[in-house]
């Protein structure tokens, strides 16, 4: 059972940690995400962004830490939160060798979506895919951004609460990207909360609020025109790219000599 | 076409990566041959000896109890129980527990004096005919022999008393004297074992390039056909020959198993043969480009070939006309028949060149397909 | 558990084994090729023994040995010799299994009452086989032996001889195939049913689409009912289809019961699942699930009675022997067609069919996590 359901923290993350042998993936993180908001985690290829968000739906277990999500503690109750989540990796993760519309049946039975909501959902995730034409065609004869399309949709056949995204966009045209923020702002409208994971600068202005992880660890946090404030202060036309690198940097100073 | 060394080492030495940094490829390559022969040489045996007997007897003589006594102090034989009828004797093979049911009748021996029929009912468990052929063989000699030695005592009896058997039946046996299966099966399973590593393990390597999408970078780099195939080839061959001595050394060292012919022609024929498996493995891969088909069909035209139609465990001789005309062209014939030839007859080139001109001809063929087949593909 | 959710999985799986053209040859065709090499080729049979023959006698009682012979339905006199160096040299090119010599003394001793040698050269090299040709050639042999007796004894002999009426049992033709095409009825199932399900599930982490139903609420005793239960359809269709094929293509007999021989391979069939899932856990790649499902099935196979008989192993390994489910499904299958016996008899091997599956099973599932790490 949800612990709380009327505060607006739908994740909550305290102190969590992710040791793999002696390499520290995660080092004891704690932020937390209001409902409704686009969150972004921003970080370097290697910083823990993936293996925090595995963390948080369930793929792959805290070393120590706690954390909520949706109200229900991750370490315990993983698998209730897994029929309020959405999630979409970097990678393709769907089966190539079925049509959509059979990926799109997977899903809805997997999720216990009621049978007789089936047709109506099969028919928003193909509208919203814009996948209708090519419904019966397999999915490996698919162009990569229709692909991530069909992914995104089956992510959210059973209206997910909170939707966790890995990269979405990594290997995505301009274009697509642009169609793909618009429609995960309607979503953030709708109320449903976005966890986003990207290296792209312009893409997390698109955020309510960001996190900079480096090498495991928190290094800023707050709305983007916070960041750039506070990392290049008196630099009024610096950019959250700026912002991106010398925080990066510094970080990789600090941790030099020591 | 020139061949670069440095590719075909550059390749093999990748291929070995791979394999070394996967325990189960060194399983297979090394654990599962050190199995098979363990298992081979202490456990598995065709041999039958004390087949196990029960005896029901409804005579209750003295010659039935002779009968029975030598038929327990015989070699071949283990005399398990008396039972007291014939239900209980079907009972016994029904379970298992004995290969055959002697049931000797009432006035037996009555008969056997006064020369009218004698019957001797024999059952024999044939469910494993192996088993069931030679227990029957046993049996139907063994009564074969007291019969003489009935006789013989008979005419004693009659006053013919310095008689002496007519004719006597002076067995040799060549090549495997003590009559042990392991003799035969311990260079036999080498065959399997360089088919699993040679064909099977390599039938693997080139459908897993074109599976994880490396083939595409392959066929961008520098490197041809036959650069590409000896490199792939190499560190199994290099694995299959180790295994080969291991599995010489064993069976030597734990099983007396002595090869007593060349040890050189012993290393050339599994060279042969070696390139053989290596050349069908790697078609096979090209071929299939999906590792669970190539695995799949390796196994039905390698390891099951070697295993079954190659004079192995089941006789050439027994099959029908067809399969023995498939047995030709499996490559393991001619290598099992050199083995045999090495370890058990000792005899040299002499005897065994045709199967290495065989041998030879099908690794000739099997490297050419496979090249041909490899080009086409890009290469 | 929901059943919605595991039909949607066993609805997956079909599509998806049999949209991929590569896997119907594995599953239609390749079983009925082995079933054919092994009806036609397994014969451990004692039958058409080549004889090389040297009669250095020539004489009435020479041609006697070797009318005997040629009599005998197991023999058949392939080639003449003329000197002992082209009978060795027979042997030598393994034109022969046997060599026989006749001296040239041999109808003069029998004539002086004396004991004629008749030499016998015997290729041991397949030791099972050579056995049994040389118990036959000492039983031919001996009846020689009784005959010629008979004749150096001036009188009528009024002494009868045992009649030994061998009656093979269960398989009365000594037909091999009726004992290894049943058999391989058992091995072929457990080759794809273990083959099959760990790659299933396998594929599911190498392609990455199980890092996509870790984050969804399925369980995972649902996943592993839905990735096993098609290869239990598939598994007993092709029990059906083999079987069907062994009777009606080879002939041969079932004597005993159906429903009991279904039973018998839907109980093999739990072990071999979980063996299949366990390979599943401690593999990443399909190469890897491959080779190590391999490592099961040579002990498996070798050790099950199917070849090599039990009852000729060590002690140690014959208690091995009884971890392998194989060995049991083999006893049940062999006892059903060859035998016609019913559960009175076969109870054990279900029993024990039924604890191995069971403990196998739980221990898989157990190792079964929905987790990545």
């Amino acid at each position: 059972m949800p612990v709380t359901t009327s505060t607006p923290e739908i994740v909550s993350v305290k102190d969590l940690e992710k040791r793999f042998g002696d390499f520290t993936a995660v080092d004891r993180v704690s932020f937390s995400i209001d409902r409704g908001e686009i969150f972004g985690f921003l970080g370097p290829n290697g910083a823990g962004k993936s293996t925090t968000i595995r963390m948080l739906c369930g793929i792959i277990t805290p070393s120590s830490g706690s954390g909520q999500v949706a109200g229900y503690d991750v370490v315990r109750q993983s698998e209730s939160i897994k029929q309020t989540i959405g999630y979409m990796s970097q990678k393709f993760s769907l089966y190539e060798d079925l049509t959509p519309v059979e990926n799109i049946r997977f899903y809805l039975g997997i999720y216990s979506v009621p049978e007789s909501r089936w047709d109506e959902r099969t028919g928003w995730a193909l509208g919203q895919a814009r996948l209708e034409e090519v419904k019966d065609r397999l999915t490996r004869e698919l162009p990569p951004g229709w692909r991530q399309r069909l992914a995104l949709a089956c992510a959210l056949l059973h209206r997910p609460e909170i939707l966790f995204l890995d990269e979405p966009t990594s290997g995505v045209d301009p274009i697509t990207r642009r169609h793909f923020w618009e429609f995960i702002r309607g979503l953030a409208r709708e109320g449903v909360t976005v966890f986003v994971t990207t290296h792209y600068m312009d893409e997390a202005l698109n955020c309510d609020r960001i996190v900079m992880i480096n090498e495991g660890r928190i290094v800023a946090m707050g709305s983007p025109g916070e960041i750039v404030a506070e990392a290049c202060p008196g630099e009024a036309k610096a950019t959250l790219n700026d912002a991106f690198i010398r925080l990066m940097t510094r970080t990789e100073r600090v941790q030099g000599p020591g | 076409m020139l061949i670069n060394p440095r590719n075909v080492q550059a390749v093999a030495r990748k291929e070995f990566y791979h394999i070394v940094r996967d325990y189960r490829s060194l399983y297979m390559a090394f654990a599962l041959p050190l199995l098979l022969i363990l298992l081979f040489g202490y456990a598995l045996s065709l041999d039958v000896d004390n087949v196990k007997v029960v005896i029901v007897d409804q005579d209750r003589t003295e010659l039935s109890r002779d009968f029975a006594g030598r038929l327990d102090a015989s070699a071949y034989f283990d005399l398990v129980t008396h039972l007291p009828d014939e239900r209980a004797a079907v009972a016994w093979l029904d379970s298992g527990k004995a290969t055959i049911a002697l049931v000797i009748p009432p006035r037996w021996t009555e008969n056997i004096r006064s020369n009218r029929e004698a019957p001797l009912q024999v059952l024999i468990d044939a469910s494993d005919p192996n088993i069931g052929t030679i227990s029957r063989g046993y049996i139907t000699s063994f009564v074969e022999r007291y019969n003489s030695r009935l006789l013989v005592d008979f005419l004693g009896r009659q006053g013919f008393d310095n008689l002496r058997p007519a004719l006597e039946g002076r067995i040799r046996v060549w090549f495997n004297e003590d009559l042990e299966s392991r003799n035969f099966i311990v260079p036999g399973i080498i065959a399997v074992i360089i088919m699993i590593v040679g064909a099977m393990l390599t039938s693997l390597v080139i459908a897993r390039e074109y599976e994880n999408g490396t083939m595409e970078t392959i066929r961008s780099l520098p490197i041809n056909a036959v650069e590409f195939l000896t490199g792939k080839a190499i560190p199994y061959y290099l694995i299959a020959m180790t295994d080969v001595l291991v599995a010489l050394a064993m069976g030597q060292l734990l099983f007396g198993v002595v090869m007593k012919g060349s040890f050189w022609l012993m290393i050339l024929a599994s060279s042969l043969y070696l390139s053989v498996a290596l050349g069908l493995g790697l078609f096979i891969s090209i071929a299939t480009k999906s590792q669970l088909v190539a695995n799949q069909i390796a196994l039905l035209v390698s390891y099951l070939p070697a295993l079954l139609l190659s004079d192995f465990v089941f006789p050439v001789e027994n099959m029908p006309r067809m399969m023995q005309i498939v047995t030709w062209i499996v490559p393991a014939t001619y290598y099992i028949d050199i083995l045999n030839g090495l370890f058990l007859r000792d005899v040299g080139m002499g005897y065994l060149w045709p199967s290495y001109g065989v041998l030879l001809f099908m690794f000739l063929v099997m490297a050419a397909v496979a090249v041909v087949k490899m080009r086409r593909e890009g290469l | 558990m929901n059943r919605i959710r595991i039909r949607e999985i066993v609805r997956k799986e079909f599509i998806q084994l049999f949209r991929d053209r590569k896997n119907r040859p594995i599953l239609f065709v390749m079983p009925f090729i082995q079933l054919l090499i092994f009806g036609y080729v397994v014969s451990t049979d004692v039958r058409d023994v080549k004889v090389g023959l040297l009669d250095q006698s020539r004489t009435r009682e020479s041609r006697l040995v070797r009318d005997a012979f040629e009599g005998s339905p197991v023999f058949r006199i392939t080639h003449r010799a003329d000197d002992p160096r082209e009978l060795e040299e027979l042997l030598l090119r393994r034109k022969v299994d046997i060599a026989i010599k006749i001296g040239p003394d041999f109808s003069e001793r029998i004539r002086k009452g004396e004991t004629a040698a008749v030499q016998v050269l015997a290729d041991g090299s397949m030791s099972n086989l050579a056995g049994v040709r040389i118990a036959y050639t000492l039983q031919v042999l001996e009846t020689l032996n009784q005959d010629f007796i008979r004749e150096l004894v001036p009188q009528r002999i009024d002494y009868g001889r045992i009649d030994a009426r061998a009656r093979t049992w269960y398989n009365p033709n000594l037909e091999s195939r009726d004992f290894f095409v049943p058999g391989m009825v058992a091995v072929l199932i457990m080759i794809i049913s273990l083959l099959f399900t760990s790659m299933a599930i396998i594929k599911e982490k190498e392609v990455g689409t199980m890092e996509q139903l870790i984050v969804t609420p399925m369980r995972p005793f649902e996943l592993i009912l839905g990735k096993t239960i098609p290869y239990i359809l598939i598994s007993i269709a092709q029990m059906v289809a083999v079987t069907l094929f062994a009777v009606f293509w080879f002939d041969i007999p079932m004597r005993g019961s159906a429903g009991l021989m279904f039973l018998g391979v839907c109980l093999f069939l739990i072990s071999n699942l979980g063996i299949g899932l366990f390979v599943s856990t401690i593999s990443a790649t399909q190469q890897q699930a491959m080779l190590t499902t391999f490592f099961f099935i040579v002990p498996f196979f070798m050790l099950s009675g199917f070849v090599f008989p039990i009852e000729n192993m060590p002690l140690v390994v014959q208690w091995l022997t009884y971890l392998d489910p194989l060995r049991y499904m083999l006893v049940i299958i062999r006892g059903i067609f060859l035998k016609g016996v019913d559960m009175t008899v076969l109870w054990p091997q279900y029993l024990a069919l039924v604890i191995l599956g069971v403990v196998v099973f739980a221990g898989a599932v157990g190792r079964f996590r929905k987790r990545l790490d």
